[in-house]
């Protein structure tokens, strides 16, 4: 019998997302995270395979929700430092944003 | 001189069987990942950062971003680590490939090269490099 040789391949690759003139946007970020977390085997079977992909759908819109208010509530955060700063207008600039 | 495909470093094989590599989240080894423009010509048979043909832009620094490990585990038969996406936030960049190297190990040995393809470019926004799914088919680094 033949032991299998141990094999690394180089049968990898990443991504690259890059924006120009702002971020990248909570729904954009969450469907990162989603994939991290969640993941489906291709030879999964077709009804396990359309539950997951359900339940990865519902997943990514909790962590869209929580990931703006994370967004707003960390905007609250910047607009006092700035308030406390002295630096008026551009706290209101953050609030509105 | 230029990227001609991901790599898996040679001799970065020969180091895991001499115990220089330690993927472990928090107590392992501190991994950067640096970006290269096109002029560089890396391959299997490199065997260490370098800082030449590195890229420069707004919100990048030399040896480019510290890497966040995630533990070594397996699936079936094969061990596989990951990392979290990497982002250089409010960055001007443009680069057409990357390398992951060991920051702790003596020398900063290469790890893998990464060629994203064409040349890739953020202005005043976000450059972020998303890992493969980490499971047995598509991790970073993963031995079968």
């Amino acid at each position: 019998m033949r032991t299998p040789a141990l094999e690394m391949s180089n049968g990898f690759k990443v991504e690259v997302v890059t924006t120009q003139n702002r971020g990248q946007t909570p729904e954009e970020v969450a469907e990162r995270c989603i994939n991290k977390i969640v993941g489906i085997s291709v030879t999964a079977d077709p009804v396990i395979r359309q539950q997951a992909e359900a339940y990865k759908t519902q997943i990514e819109q909790v962590i869209v929700h929580y990931m703006k208010q994370a967004i707003q509530s960390d905007r609250t955060t910047v607009y006092n430092v700035l308030l406390d700063a002295g630096e008026q207008k551009l706290a209101d600039l953050i609030r509105r944003l | 001189m230029a990227f001609t495909g991901n790599f898996m470093c040679t001799s970065f094989k020969v180091e895991i069987l001499k115990a220089v590599h330690n993927f472990t989240n928090s107590t392992g080894n501190t991994f950067n990942i640096a970006m290269y423009d096109n002029n560089a010509s890396f391959t299997a048979a490199t065997t260490a950062y370098t800082a030449t043909d590195e890229v420069s832009g707004t919100a990048y620094v030399a040896k480019g971003n510290t890497l966040v490990n995630v533990t070594p585990t397996s699936s079936s038969t094969t061990a596989l680590t990951d990392f979290s996406d990497s982002t250089w936030s409010s960055s001007t960049i443009t680069a057409r490939g990357a390398m992951i190297f060991n920051d702790t190990a003596s020398g900063d040995p290469s790890v893998v090269i990464l060629d994203f393809g064409s040349d890739k470019s953020s202005s005043s926004g976000d450059f972020t490099i998303v890992f493969p799914t980490a499971d047995s088919s598509s991790a970073i680094i993963r031995i079968a």
